[in-house]
């Protein structure tokens, strides 16, 4: 058997990457939530959009006219552009509480509010009209999507769709492609350290294999391949029996923080080896509303002596080697999963993208701070 | 009918309602009376009469019917009432400005030129008021 020696000649180098953190956006100066209103971010974000697909009308259909919401005339076959909003008939409301009655309406599901009674409407800054036909199958839409319709308007004022034009995909840069070389980026998410669920040996495992101390020499290669991990929230969780507004006993008090100085022990063994980023998510520390801020550092005190390691907002976006990242910590992708249907959540992401808007729901159901 | 309420009296709280006999329409009561209203078009503070303004409230002080509205804030109010540039609630006015301008909209400068020069109202017209 050989012996293991610390220095051998062929030391595994771990590759290196080029990081630019494109986070500036999400980070919040001296915002604060004055009681906005949300008519702004609408309205930017459908004067943004609106530009967007003008710019991609003459390739679909050019031959007809484009008009806004008051334009529209009985029976002209034309191209509206607006934000749609779904009515959804179980969509929890404040008023409900007041409500004197609890009408027929079924239970609520907590998980989906979705309601084969649901319908869309189609908003710009003039009006708004009620979109009929069935090309726009209300279940997959949620408020909040900027989209251009073609159809005509009918007897009864509402606006039959004939066809649909979502923003797209955008361009994609053509990338050179380079020999040989792979590299990985390692996304993490759940970790949920501190609950009963979690596997303090599962997460040691994980440790081991991005630092490289696991396996035989092919296993290492893999591991040298890695150039960047990103923690994609949720990565612990604190006792919320703890959390009642009283004031906690000294035990207690350790009690809320052994879960976070667990995280930072193992994090500290990762962000020695690979550079680390670190997003909160629905259940971590941070604020409620996104863009949820960085995490403090002084939560890691092991964690961040190391330059490796990197607290980052939620939503995340950064560049390796010229190649955009953007990513969440999954609120969004939640919540829309609550609004609409979909096989799985991939399916959701995908229409994120097509849609052009990572969460196209702010601020209507998903907590947004406007700046 | 004269009104006899131009505080000829010092302190006296009977010159602040004007006094009537009491056979002629509806009496005002006697200045214990606290009650404003009056179905008499005489007193009615739509003539402005001086009931509504007794001179001693504003022996000191001028009448406030300018309101800090000249013609620049004007040039602002149309600028904030304009929806081209969106909804003007719950932004300041130069950051309206500005998002207008990064949107292509072409904002007219001279409401720019206003608000960096900065003596006049930021926020929109509706500030405080909604």
């Amino acid at each position: 058997m050989e012996a293991m020696e610390l220095d051998s000649e062929d030391n595994l180098q771990r590759k290196q990457c080029l990081y630019q953190s494109l986070d500036e956006s999400f980070a919040i100066r001296k915002e604060m939530y004055r009681g906005q209103q949300y008519s702004q971010i609408y309205f930017a974000r459908l004067h943004l959009m609106r530009t967007l697909l003008y710019s991609l009308l003459p390739n679909w259909k050019p031959h007809l006219p484009v008009c806004t919401v008051l334009e529209l005339e009985e029976g002209k076959e034309c191209i509206i552009v607006g934000t749609l909003y779904k009515h959804m008939k179980l969509k929890p409301s404040i008023l409900d509480e007041y409500s004197k009655e609890r009408s027929a309406t079924p239970l609520v599901k907590p998980h989906n509010f979705m309601h084969p009674d649901d319908d869309l409407v189609l908003e710009d800054e003039s009006g708004r009209v009620k979109l009929a036909g069935t090309v726009l199958i209300p279940s997959i839409y949620v408020t909040g999507i900027v989209v251009a319709v073609q159809g005509k308007e009918t007897v009864g004022g509402d606006f039959l769709v004939e066809d649909v034009l979502e923003a797209g995909l955008p361009h994609q840069e053509e990338q050179p492609l380079e020999s040989g070389e792979d590299k990985y980026v390692v996304f993490v998410s759940g970790l949920s350290v501190g609950s009963s669920s979690s596997n303090p040996l599962q997460f040691q495992l994980l440790v081991d294999h991005i630092t490289g101390h696991l396996g035989d020499e092919m296993e290492q290669r893999v591991a040298a391949e890695i150039v960047q991990v990103v923690i994609a929230g949720n990565s612990v969780e604190v006792p919320h029996g703890l959390l009642n507004g009283q004031n906690l006993a000294s035990k207690d008090q350790s009690r809320l923080s052994e879960p976070i100085k667990e995280l930072d022990i193992l994090l500290t063994q990762i962000a020695a080896s690979v550079p680390l980023d670190i997003m909160p998510g629905l259940n971590d520390p941070a604020n409620f509303a996104l863009p949820q801020q960085p995490l403090h550092r002084c939560l890691f005190p092991g964690s961040s002596a190391y330059n490796t390691f990197r607290s980052c907002t939620n939503p995340h976006s950064f560049e390796l080697d010229n190649i955009r990242f953007l990513g969440t910590s999954g609120q969004n992708i939640d919540d829309l999963e609550k609004y609409s249907d979909a096989k799985d959540k991939l399916d959701i992401m995908e229409r994120t993208l097509r849609w052009r808007h990572i969460a196209p729901t702010a601020p209507n159901t998903l907590a947004f701070l406007c700046g | 009918m004269a009104s006899s309420s131009t505080a000829a009296g010092g302190g006296n709280m009977k010159g602040y309602f004007r006094q009537r006999k009491k056979t002629g329409g509806i009496t005002k009561s006697n200045s214990n009376s606290k009650s404003k209203k009056s179905s008499s078009p005489d007193h009615s503070a739509t003539l402005a009469s001086d009931i509504a303004k007794p001179s001693s409230l504003i022996s000191h002080a001028s009448l406030d019917l300018q309101d800090d509205y000249d013609g620049n804030e004007e040039v602002l109010r149309q600028f904030d009432m304009n929806m081209a540039y969106g909804p003007c609630l719950g932004m300041s006015r130069l950051d309206r400005w500005d998002r207008a301008n990064a949107l292509g909209l072409n904002p007219p400068k001279d409401v720019e030129r206003l608000l960096r020069v900065g003596k006049l109202h930021s926020e929109c017209l509706w500030d405080g008021r909604v």
